[in-house]
């Protein structure tokens, strides 16, 4: 079963917009996300860096948070985006 | 061609790059650079430093650079309050004021890239764009 992956930053303004809407995602679809904060956890931070090569191709080239990952089809969205393309990502 | 550490033997302005400047921007000298060594270069700065730089220098630092420019710091307060934060706790928990929206990779040459402010001009959510911002939001178009 795929398995998805939120990386996201104490401070960072993005990743407290998105909290809601992921919460709202779970709660909407039973879907349930990891949730690895990365500036205050070394280890989350190491396995957001474990993901490299595969997330700075689909988030300009840097590590960037937050990233949603997919692990078993790879697909990574990144930033502050919108509910619909969110989710629109997250059942595929 | 790799960054190296130069002084002015005129007046001890020290400089990082490939190569140093002309004229010296302090004391206008023209070719006073020589190449040192970085621990030299270190105990210059070190020694010259002057207390922490506050969360009030930083913004002053920062309004100075967006004096004139195309861009401006964020009006957001709220906004800019929770970047600060995260600037500050990262350069004390990780040496340098990483952007709190991205994560270092720990190689020494990228991760600079990510130091607030960043070269924020080439970002996709910045270049080209009407109502550009970098990554973090801290710095907009005007």
């Amino acid at each position: 079963m795929a398995k998805l992956i939120m990386f996201h930053g104490r401070e960072c303004p993005h990743c407290r917009a998105m909290m809601p809407l992921v919460d709202q995602l779970e709660k909407e679809t039973g879907i349930v996300f990891e949730k690895h904060e990365v500036w205050h956890d070394e280890k989350n931070a190491d396995l957001m860096r474990s993901y490299r090569p595969i997330l700075t191709p689909q988030c300009g080239g840097q590590l960037r948070v937050p990233t949603f990952l997919n692990t078993e089809t790879n697909a990574a969205v990144c930033g502050e985006i919108p509910y619909e393309k969110l989710k629109e990502w997250a059942i595929k | 061609m790799k960054k190296t550490f130069w002084r002015c033997f005129v007046c001890n302005d020290i400089h990082y790059g490939i190569k140093p400047p002309e004229i010296c921007p302090t004391c206008k000298v023209k070719n006073a650079y020589v190449e040192i060594s970085a621990s030299e270069a270190k105990t210059i700065t070190d020694a010259a430093a002057e207390g922490a730089h506050t969360k009030e220098d930083f913004l002053r630092a920062i309004e100075k650079l967006a004096e004139g420019q195309e861009f401006m710091i964020n009006p957001d307060r709220t906004r800019l309050e929770t970047l600060f934060e995260g600037i500050f706790n990262n350069e004390r928990n990780h040496g340098l004021k990483y952007c709190p929206c991205r994560l270092i990779c720990k190689e020494f040459e990228e991760d600079l890239k990510l130091v607030c402010p960043c070269n924020f001009l080439v970002h996709e959510t910045y270049k080209g764009l009407d109502k550009g911002e970098c990554w973090c939001g801290m710095f907009i178009k005007r």
